[in-house]
């Protein structure tokens, strides 16, 4: 016969109160490797006794409290790799372009939807005029009209930097969105993907039916190829949630989800930076006329090929892939 | 002998043994969140009142501002909205203050500390669990699945578990007055009577004297075994009736 409870809580109390000492020092991060042995073996003191309450007096407070000691413990004792900055390097040499390149259906997925927005936009607008009332913001139509780029005043007015982090905290916004709303059976994504592509289409196809080709093409040319790569990639891990969720193949769906869900995080976290960076170009290159229009689709173009190549290279020991990313960029 | 059935994580450890966490619920959450959100917003508030305590002209400086340092700023200030959370969570073993304070913490599903990369989709789903206003995304999802959780736990394979604090200094509670021999008690008692005897022990003193009273010499029926004289002594006054039950909860086998 078992001990009654409280003789049994105050024979091994000392013991649980040491480990909580441990694993309050544990965390304060100031453990020396003797404690660190002993913090071992009254882990597993007190799972053994969690074992004995278990069996013996279910139900009680010393249960409850020795099974939430013993998981701050297996939290403590069990944990994962630490992520430090060697980690973050191997993740941007390595993990990111390679699971890039891994999901890449996902991302041509996306392209292929944000194409199709983009061709709609564009075609409504070519063919019914009246259509770009719908699908552009009246500001840019008055803009448009006059004959002007709305990005020529938007610098005359504000100087180039808050130009420059609006749009890249827009941008951010839009990426993450897009992303996020994977979790809607992917419907979300593929909306955000159609309908920025409807826009960006509209807005274009205006620009060339008021002969503003050239100024259009000049304000987009320096940060277009990068930033809509980065929107269909975010786009494509959306894309990848939504799979996880409708087809989640032989693993239940939540854990299939779980699982698509840290490699879709992969690829919207390695885009962040080059985002920032996209911000910055949109914002001090893109606007005006600082820069000549040659120099800019110099710049877009290197920049999106870098990029692509960065992608598609990087990390591979057999990088035979070649081809022409440039064009895959917008 | 269990207690009602609440939403729980059962985790078998190496050392078989299984764990068993209780879930942080849907009104916790939102305290946390409420908690947080309330800190960031009043860290807003409170550096733009200190800033401009310190500089007059807010807007002279800050168009003195270089460019590179004001979208750096502008930047900064969206990030920190996305990161606060994560940072919390991976750098403060998964809790964010909020969370601190409520006393939940975010674990992945097999009961181990969150990683950069669950923290980071659990929280970029905010976007999504924030639809249409207020989580109400994340409120129904927390409904529907059986451990609370919303769909950026769903997608990063994370839930919240609490942390009770519990008092285990009721079990070694001596009683002022030592304990007098016990008569007539043979019977050695189930942990459940234990435990309600020094629950009710432990509640007492905050009873009102007639509740005291009666829910003590329930106790003493239920677990004493006295009968006349034997029975009336220790009902005679609550504290020798909780002298008793307190011998009697301690007494060995």
């Amino acid at each position: 016969m078992a001990l009654p409870l409280p003789a049994f809580v105050a024979k091994r109390r000392p013991d649980w109160d040491a480990l909580q000492a441990l694993l309050g020092r544990q965390k304060a991060g100031a453990l020396k490797l003797e404690e660190l042995r002993t913090l071992d073996s009254l882990y597993r003191r007190a799972a053994s006794d969690l074992a004995h309450t278990q069996t013996f007096y279910p139900g009680t407070d010393a249960h409850r409290f020795l099974n939430q000691l013993c998981g701050q413990a297996y939290a403590a004792i069990y944990q994962p790799p630490r992520e430090r900055w060697p980690a973050v390097r191997d993740f941007f040499r390595k993990d990111f372009p390679v699971t890039l390149r891994r999901e890449l259906r996902f991302v041509g997925a996306s392209a292929a939807l944000f194409c199709l927005g983009l061709l709609l936009g564009a075609l409504v607008v070519l063919w019914e005029p009246r259509g770009a009332e719908l699908l552009v913001p009246p500001g840019m139509r008055q803009y448009v009209a006059q004959g002007r780029m709305w990005t020529d005043d938007i610098l005359s007015v504000a100087p180039p930097n808050s130009v420059a982090s609006g749009i890249a905290t827009n941008n951010l916004t839009v990426t993450i969105v897009t992303f996020a709303l994977g979790m809607l059976g992917g419907l979300g994504t593929i909306y955000m993907l159609v309908n920025n592509g409807v826009h960006i289409g509209a807005i274009s196809a205006l620009c060339i039916r008021e002969g503003m080709t050239r100024g259009f093409l000049d304000f987009i040319a320096a940060h277009g190829p990068v930033e809509l790569s980065i929107i269909v990639i975010a786009g494509g891990a959306g894309l990848m949630v939504g799979q996880a969720l409708i087809d989640p193949g032989e693993l239940p769906r939540g854990q299939a989800l779980s699982l698509r869900g840290r490699e879709a995080v992969k690829l919207v976290l390695g885009c962040a930076p080059f985002l920032a960076l996209i911000g910055v170009v949109e914002g001090y290159v893109s606007p005006g006329s600082l820069f000549p229009t040659w120099v800019k689709a110099g710049l877009g173009l290197s920049l999106g090929v870098l990029f692509w190549g960065y992608l598609l290279r990087a990390g591979s020991s057999e990088a035979v892939r070649t081809g022409a990313p440039a064009d895959s960029a917008s | 002998m269990r207690t009602a059935p609440s939403p729980h994580l059962d985790v078998a450890t190496p050392e078989r043994v299984a764990l068993t966490l209780p879930v942080a619920g849907i009104g916790y959450r939102c305290l946390a969140w409420l908690v947080d959100a309330g800190l960031l917003f009043f860290f807003w508030i409170v550096t733009y009142f200190v800033f401009t305590l310190l500089v007059s002209d807010v807007l002279g400086v800050l168009q003195a501002l270089s460019g590179l340092a004001r979208t750096l700023l502008v930047v900064g200030l969206f990030a920190t909205q996305w990161l606060y959370w994560t940072v919390g969570e991976v750098f403060f073993h998964g809790q964010t203050v909020g969370k601190r304070v409520l006393g939940i913490r975010v674990v992945r599903m097999d009961g181990s500390p969150v990683g950069l990369f669950e923290s980071a989709v659990r929280n970029l789903c905010r976007a999504v669990d924030f639809l249409p206003m207020l989580y109400a995304a994340g409120c129904i999802s927390m409904l529907l699945t059986r451990q609370h959780r919303r769909l950026g736990d769903l997608l990063a394979g994370t839930l919240l578990v609490r942390e009770e604090r519990i008092d285990l200094d009721k079990y070694t509670a001596t009683s002022a007055t030592t304990a007098e021999p016990l008569q007539g008690a043979t019977r050695a008692l189930t942990p459940g009577e234990v435990e309600l005897v020094l629950a009710f022990l432990a509640r007492a003193g905050g009873l009102a004297p007639q509740v005291r009273q009666r829910m003590g010499e329930k106790l003493v029926d239920r677990v004493g075994g006295l009968s006349g004289d034997e029975r009336a002594a220790v009902l005679a006054s609550p504290e020798r009736t909780e002298a008793f039950l307190r011998a009697r909860a301690r007494a060995e086998g």
